[in-house]
């Protein structure tokens, strides 16, 4: 009987906890009445480290631009290049010395003042670390601090993007000296930034919960204009179906990506939603396999290009939020017109004898990318192509071109989307299409291409570099190396009652936060 | 029973080489670079080669699977590609959320499952056996949407996502399990929160096991009930009560719990599914993260954590049942 009363009796305190805990719950949960200082952000999955000299994803940009800040960075909605921690810059003639002016009266998160040796130290490491963004500095052939607020960077040759790299979400962040020293480690502090973060920026990070949550607090030491919120809350939610259902609950404030292309007219009319699209350089893009039959041969690659109905499949799946790509350079990137895209539109019957075709796509929280994989698939149908569409992962993608062995085995077509990691043709093209590029899945080579972009990256005048930037991906339309699908917009889904939306097409799933505010 | 714990350690060693070397052929087998995704599409073949090397992965798959048993065996799980961080003190991060998740769900399915297997036994409770059809005919994934739409976005009484609060500070441990953290250092704030934001993962993870238990319990104390001893214990004018929970329901526990331990070794694979859609910082969530990365040292890690849960559940049973069934103990 005892025992039986104290079942009832736990029942019971278990209720009230719970119902105690669900009322705390819905206060803090909702907006009260006056606008409250804390964004409510979520990512699908944890970013890879905090540290911006080994941070290489786009799920965290937002983290690593809120707290740290580089020399120069992009203008909101273009590709000029503005001062940030430098107010005004030079380059020599020669192309090879670049002297910055820092500013002045900044100071880290962790109370450091900024001065030309901070800037040194963390351009040091970022090689010494050696990760994935270190070939950003490939070419740097020292620094010198003259004075404490002047930093010189010498240049092994001129380099074209040298400045883009510097502006990109992905280049060279501030690091706090003191952390640096502090922390340093036998791996350059790599180990403490492996959950923390000290830079100049606007906010600082107070809590990184892998796998739960981090908290960004307003630095109250910042330099610039003061933040209107607080406490930025970023939940690490890997459901985007969770992710929308939380937004229209006001439990989150901004779906920053991969909400489905199908749902925005639903977020569209609800009067609560905002649905915001940018400016991006995010290219759909559809690989040959150039090496293998059928596509090493060019005729048929033709009539891929012909089949493939990229006014219908580009305004089926993406609506008003992607055109077709007029240019294999994004806008922005590069005058469109120096490289146009011109593929042919009659539709050409599947030879005889052509195999059956294997199309991969990696795939999206949106859906997307199986979307386009399906259209393409019955457009190239029709025309009498077997098409066999198949998922597969960004690693595998990654392993395509490891060898002549594994390329041979790969898919015949590959479909992807991809951005370039700084608003320079360079960065886009050399990856791409250039001999053993990183982002060159399967094995596109031209040498003619490589010499180009070889001349333009040496360049100083900016008419001749540009010219053979378009040449080179002319060649490449010309050889049907890749085809670009569409040029696509940056889409998040927001509460209505903010304000101060800011974006760089180059910084994609980011919002600027230090600007952002609630009516 | 030491002879029991004896083969059990020794099916947990073969598990272990088995599961990780399944992992290690499965690596081998599927043509993708995780390497070059860690170190970026622009890295130059030198630097992608050069953290090949100082990862291991230069070396033929045999002796990679020999350097990893070696340092296994030293607790070293090498280190995360996507977190960089070593497995080990990922696991060791992530694994107690799940181990609440698994626990509070095993604990609700055992008594839920015990409540239905009773209720029907006798062929009435017409609602628990309908609740027992639904809860077999619902997928997770499905019951965790309605129960999110329901609770969360039209009563808004339970939250969607995570452990605890994001206004709330957790307990740095002992345990970092939220609840019993909370329970230690007597903060009953946290020990609310934690259990509110278990309740409907928990639900949902343990429903179909609930179901399978009551079921398989309805079905023993269906064929007990009808045995002799039943009849004397009822001759002897015994309320039916009695008759069910004193007498019945423990000849009839072997079916339920051998059950028990299927259904909890599946509750793990599940909890893949539901740890996603409910955002919950465990091993499942970590898992799917790993996946998409194609991190194969923390999919390893994963692989060997999980596998060795498994069997111990499946000790922890057979141990029940010994105590349960004296027969068991003396054979």
């Amino acid at each position: 009987m005892r025992t039986r009363r104290g079942i009832r009796w736990s029942a019971l305190v278990i209720a009230l906890g719970l119902l105690t805990a669900a009322c705390g719950g819905k206060g803090t949960t909702s907006a009260g009445s006056s606008p409250s200082t804390t964004l409510k952000l979520a990512y699908l999955g944890d970013m890879s480290v905090p540290d911006p000299d080994v941070f290489y994803d786009i799920e965290g940009n937002t983290v690593i631009l809120s707290v740290y800040q580089g020399l120069v960075d992009y203008a909101p909605d273009s590709t000029t290049i503005e001062g940030v921690l430098a107010t005004s810059w030079t380059i020599s003639p020669d192309g090879l010395t670049y002297t910055f002016h820092l500013r002045s009266g900044v100071t880290f998160q962790d109370g450091t003042p900024f001065n030309s040796a901070a800037v040194e130290a963390s351009f040091k490491r970022r090689t010494e670390v050696n990760s994935a963004p270190a070939y950003m500095l490939n070419q740097v052939a020292g620094y010198a601090t003259p004075d404490p607020m002047t930093f010189v960077i010498t240049l092994k040759t001129p380099w074209a993007p040298f400045m883009d790299y510097l502006a990109s979400s992905w280049g060279p962040k501030i690091i706090s000296p003191k952390v640096l020293t502090d922390q340093a480690g036998s791996d350059y502090a790599q180990t403490y930034l492996k959950d923390h973060a000290v830079g100049t920026g606007p906010y600082s990070l107070t809590a990184f919960n892998r796998g739960q949550n981090y908290v960004l607090t307003a630095y109250s030491g910042y330099w610039g204009a003061k933040p209107f919120f607080q406490t930025v809350n970023i939940a690490i939610q890997p459901d985007i179906n969770q992710q929308i259902l939380q937004l229209k609950a006001g439990g989150l404030d901004v779906i920053l990506n991969g909400y489905p292309i199908a749902e925005l007219p639903a977020a569209q009319s609800d009067a609560s939603l905002s649905v915001q699209n940018f400016s991006s350089y995010l290219q759909s893009l559809l690989y040959f396999n150039v090496g293998k039959a059928p596509f090493n041969n060019v005729a048929l690659r033709q009539d891929i290009a012909a089949d493939i109905q990229r006014n219908q499949i580009v305004s089926e799946v993406y609506g008003s939020y992607g055109v077709p790509a007029a240019s294999p350079y994004a806008p922005g990137i590069l005058d469109q017109s120096l490289a146009p895209i011109d593929y042919p539109t009659q539709t050409v019957k599947a030879p005889a004898g052509t195999p059956p075709i294997v199309l991969a796509y990696t795939q999206d929280d949106s859906g997307i990318q199986s979307r386009l994989a399906q259209l393409i698939q019955q457009n190239l149908a029709a025309q009498g192509f077997q098409v066999t569409v198949k998922e597969t992962t960004n690693a595998q993608v990654y392993g395509y071109a490891s060898s002549a062995q594994t390329l041979a085995q790969s898919p015949d077509l590959l479909l992807m989307t991809n951005t370039p990691d700084a608003a320079s043709p360079d960065t886009w093209a050399r990856i791409l299409w250039g001999t053993g590029g990183g982002l060159n899945f399967l094995g596109y080579s031209n040498p003619q291409v490589d010499s180009l972009l070889n001349a333009a990256d040496v360049s100083t005048d900016p008419t001749t570099r540009n010219t053979d930037y378009g040449k080179a991906g002319q060649l490449l339309d010309n050889d049907y190396g890749i085809l670009f699908l569409a040029d696509t917009r940056d889409v998040m889904v927001m509460q209505k009652n903010l304000s101060g939306v800011e974006h760089v097409p180059n910084y994609p799933w980011a919002l600027n936060l230090a600007d952002l505010k609630r009516n | 029973m030491s002879k029991v714990l004896l083969s059990r350690l020794v099916s947990l060693i073969v598990i272990l080489i088995a599961l990780s070397a399944i992992v290690f052929v499965l690596e081998a087998v599927i043509p993708s670079d995780p390497v070059r995704v860690m170190v970026g599409a622009s890295a130059s073949r030198q630097a992608v080669q050069a953290e090949r090397v100082k990862l291991g992965m230069n070396k033929p798959l045999p002796v990679q699977y020999l350097l990893f048993v070696g340092r296994a065996l030293e607790g070293n799980l090498a280190e995360s590609l996507h977190t960089h961080r070593p497995v080990t003190s990922d696991l060791a991060q992530f694994l107690p959320a799940t181990i609440e998740l698994a626990g509070a769900a095993a604990v609700l399915a055992l008594v839920l499952g015990t409540f239905l297997g009773l209720a029907t036994a006798r062929g009435k409770g017409t609602a628990a056996r309908l609740l027992m059809l639904a809860g077999a005919s619902a997928p997770p994934f499905l019951l965790a949407l309605a129960l999110v739409l329901a609770f969360y976005s039209h009563w808004h009484l339970f939250p969607a996502s995570g452990d605890i609060s994001a206004n709330l500070a957790a307990p740095t441990g002992p345990t970092h399990i939220v609840v019993l953290d909370g329970l230690l250092h007597g903060n009953l704030r946290v020990v609310s929160d934690g259990l509110w934001h278990l309740a409907l993962p928990s639900i949902c993870l343990a429903l179909g096991p609930a179901v399978a238990i009551g079921r398989t319990l309805r079905s023993s104390l269906q064929t007990v009930l009808a045995q002799d001893h039943i009849r004397t214990a009822r001759a002897k004018g015994l309320k039916e009560r009695t008759v069910l929970l004193r007498h019945a329901l423990r000849s009839a526990l072997n079916a339920p719990l051998t059950m028990t331990g299927l259904q909890i070794g599946l509750m793990l694979a599940g909890v893949v599914v539901i740890e996603s859609v409910f955002a919950w910082p465990g091993i499942g969530l970590y898992t799917v993260q790993s996946i998409t990365a194609t991190d194969f040292p923390a999919i390893a890690g994963v692989t060997l954590v999980l596998g060795a849960l498994y069997v111990v559940v499946n000790t922890v049973v057979d141990l029940a049942q010994m105590a349960a069934d004296p027969r068991l103990r003396a054979s």
